[in-house]
């Protein structure tokens, strides 16, 4: 980290001076002063210290706290709106604060831009300091070894200073140390050698890689979109914003960003398991026949998805989700004239289908008409006389609807789900608390809407499937930053900095080997490790003969 | 899953540019800026088909829109008055149901007394896919009006706000020398 120089402030050896001096400044200590590049050094100074980079962390998990205290509008639009109607006075004072908005709002931007700014001024330096040491040779043997953290002398008889000094090179650099040999005159003879390097690449790597994963997630986050369209078999899906069920999108992406391709369900199979008492009727297989159209003429392909096999269209995955059943469901008026004819999703509830949705008539019929309808595959009765699904596939399907008549609450021109029926301004008329039965409906068959408003018919039961349609450009820049962030975390954990000195003289006939090491930071391996090294370069000059070679 | 007709965009909506809140969100193309000819065509509901080629040289007006929409049903007497007014113009009129069948289709026609006719576009969605390159409508309903040439010349996101709007757009278009 930076670290300014306080040399200058100090104001020592005073008493040294004659008596008469004339101190010029008569203060104690005194700053130089500041001209405003020296104001902009300091600024940068104190922005770029590790303190500052530490405090800043701390601050922009604070500012986090209010964006899970108070509803936010890109989470839960609908509890800001609560909000202001609770209490309009201090939703206002809030606002102006931008507390519905934390993550987009200024003091939270400048934040994580300070924070950035400091990030990327502190790395700066770092790496091109690092640059120079790692081309840099490691520093000259200091003159007294004895005062290093890890020291040792051996005596080897029988070598030669020369010999002794080569041998040991050898030594360090099969333990891939990067050495210079150092001529004391004299006849003395050492080396210095240094290793470990990758610590700092690796810290330095472990940070780049972490501003590349916020950069990714701060920009890339942007373009991402993501949306959801129920399809039943034999429809198709348009990428465009009007033809998705639900849609959430980054802030850049346009209408334009939607890659125009369109998806049509040709068919979608469901396999069941048949041959397992156990598993009986429990899904084996969803998948799901497709066909790509892109706007040219000739880019017509056929394709599947399964789960977990999504479909790469145009930069877009396309995954499965859920499916289900969407019965083909028309109403006659009493004179025989079709006025609703509609494959209706009917939405899962249970594992063996029991489904249950919704059918709206708005137009044709003397009232408008509303059907809350339960469909089940294969209908099986309870003791009580409750009907269930007994089994996920289409061995005995009957769908029971019943029947509301009056104002759907659709003409207001206030928009509605489609899977919900709003009962409020309509009357039963079947089914439930009506005392006349719900309408009972098999495959082909037709039955008669109270009041002789007309017929309805369960014609066929195609399925539905959901899909999710995703755009995310991040996800490879997303992993790569994160692989090269945990690397680097590795190496700046488990590889070690050390140096290592060693110094041979001739005294007497002796050889003295002497050994210094000296750790950059924290490390508890380093005396073995001058050991061990030492017992090797022993071995090599003395070779033992425990054993003679046979 | 809520489903349908937005009448207020959803998250999109600060991104800036045409991007919209709210119903009734009017984008003017001047006609120096104007894209490519749009052509598409369909199935009716009324039987037969329909070419957008047919019909260059007119002013046409593309409705996109389905039974069940809330908005839909608000505006469908705008549009159907409109349609009337601008008949002697020769301003082509077309819906693109883009969720019901036929039955459903036309059944809403007869309640709204909706007398020109939609482009049937669940099962093929060919008209949705011709309009998704240029200006792509992003919310039931859509009001497109195209020029002479077939270029879109203006549109009305989400619910018409008022009749007058699309009056005046239909008239700036038809005033445009041919």
């Amino acid at each position: 980290m930076t670290r300014t120089d306080d040399a200058r402030a100090s104001g020592i050896v005073r008493q040294d001076r004659p008596v008469d001096h004339v101190d010029q400044f008569e203060e104690a200590i005194r700053t130089p002063r500041l001209g405003p590049s020296g104001w902009a050094r300091w600024a940068w100074r104190q922005l770029t210290s590790m303190r500052t980079a530490l405090l800043l962390l701390l601050l922009l998990a604070l500012a986090a706290v209010p964006g899970s205290l108070v509803p936010q509008r890109s989470a839960d639009p609908n509890g800001v709106v609560q909000y202001f109607a609770r209490d309009r006075a201090t939703a206002e004072v809030l606002d102006w604060f931008q507390l519905f908005d934390v993550y987009s709002s200024v003091w939270f931007s400048a934040i994580y831009l300070l924070l950035f700014l400091s990030l990327i001024g502190c790395l700066v330096p770092r790496i091109r300091h690092h640059l120079t040491a790692i081309r840099s040779a490691p520093p000259l043997t200091p003159k007294n070894l004895g005062r290093l953290p890890a020291h040792r002398v051996d005596v080897v008889d029988d070598a030669t200073v020369a010999r002794a000094i080569e041998e040991a090179e050898r030594e360090l650099r099969s333990s891939r140390y990067r050495v210079v040999r150092v001529d004391e005159g004299q006849g003395r003879l050492s080396l210095a050698a240094e290793r470990g390097y990758l610590r700092e690449t690796g810290n330095l790597v472990f940070h780049l890689a972490l501003m590349g994963m916020l950069v990714t997630v701060a920009i890339g986050g942007g373009f991402k979109y993501i949306g959801q369209r129920v399809l039943v078999e034999g429809q198709t899906f348009v990428n465009s914003r009007l033809a998705f069920d639900s849609f959430d999108a980054g802030r850049f992406v346009s209408d334009d960003s939607l890659a125009p391709f369109s998806l049509t369900l040709d068919r979608f199979t469901v396999s069941y398991v048949t041959d397992n008492v156990n598993a009986l009727g429990l899904a084996s297989s969803f998948i799901a026949d497709v066909t790509i159209d892109g706007q040219g003429s000739d880019s017509r392909k056929s394709a599947t998805i399964e789960v977990n096999s999504p479909l790469s269209v145009a930069g877009s995955e396309v995954y499965l989700l859920g499916n289900g059943y969407a019965p083909l469901i028309t109403v006659r008026d009493p004179s025989g004239t079709v006025v609703f004819s509609d494959t209706v999703p009917f939405l899962p509830q249970d594992s063996n289908l029991t489904s249950l949705g919704v059918v709206k008539v708005p137009d044709g019929l003397t009232r408008q008409v509303g059907m809350i309808g339960f469909f089940y595959p294969t209908r099986a009765t309870t003791s009580s006389g409750a009907s269930y699904s007994s089994y996920p596939d289409l061995v005995f399907p009957v769908l029971t609807l019943n029947v509301y008549v009056g104002d759907l609450g659709l003409d207001a021109g206030n928009p509605k789900s489609v899977y919900q029926l709003d009962t409020s301004a309509m009357t039963e008329v079947a089914g439930g608390e009506s005392g006349v039965s719900a309408l009972e409906l098999t495959p082909g068959s037709r039955a008669d809407l109270p009041g002789g408003l007309g017929t309805v018919e369960l014609e066929e039961i195609p399925r539905f499937a959901s899909f999710d349609i995703a755009h995310d450009p991040t996800q490879i820049p997303a992993l790569a930053t994160s692989i090269a962030a945990l690397v680097g975390l590795g190496l700046s954990l488990f590889v070690s900095r050390r140096r290592i000195w060693i110094r041979a003289t001739q005294l007497r006939g002796d050889i003295h080997l002497e050994y210094g090491g000296l750790a950059r930071g924290d490390d508890p391996r380093l005396l073995p490790a001058v050991e061990s090294l030492a017992r090797r370069v022993s071995d090599r000059l003395t070779p033992t003969t425990p054993k003679e070679p046979a | 899953m809520l489903t349908g007709c937005a009448s207020e965009s959803t998250d999109l909506s600060d991104a800036g540019g045409d991007y919209i809140t709210g119903t009734g969100t009017i984008t003017e193309i001047p006609r120096t800026e104007r894209g490519a000819r749009i052509s598409f065509s369909g199935e009716l509901d009324t039987g037969g088909t329909a070419d957008s080629d047919d019909w260059l040289g007119s002013v046409v007006v593309v409705n996109f829109w389905y039974a069940a929409c809330p908005p839909c049903r608000a505006e469908a007497p705008d549009l159907e008055s409109l349609y009337q007014q601008f008949l002697p113009d020769g301003v082509v009129f077309i819906g693109v149901d883009v969720r019901d069948e036929a039955a459903t289709a036309l059944a809403f026609a007869e309640t709204f007394g909706i007398t020109y006719p939609s482009i049937l576009d669940t099962r093929g969605g060919e008209v949705q896919l011709a309009f998704a390159g240029e200006i792509a409508p992003n919310a039931v309903p859509t009001t497109i009006v195209l020029d002479r040439d077939g270029r879109v010349a203006s549109r009305i996101i989400g619910q018409i706000p008022d009749r007058s709007v699309l009056e005046t757009l239909i008239e700036d278009v038809i005033g445009e020398e041919g």
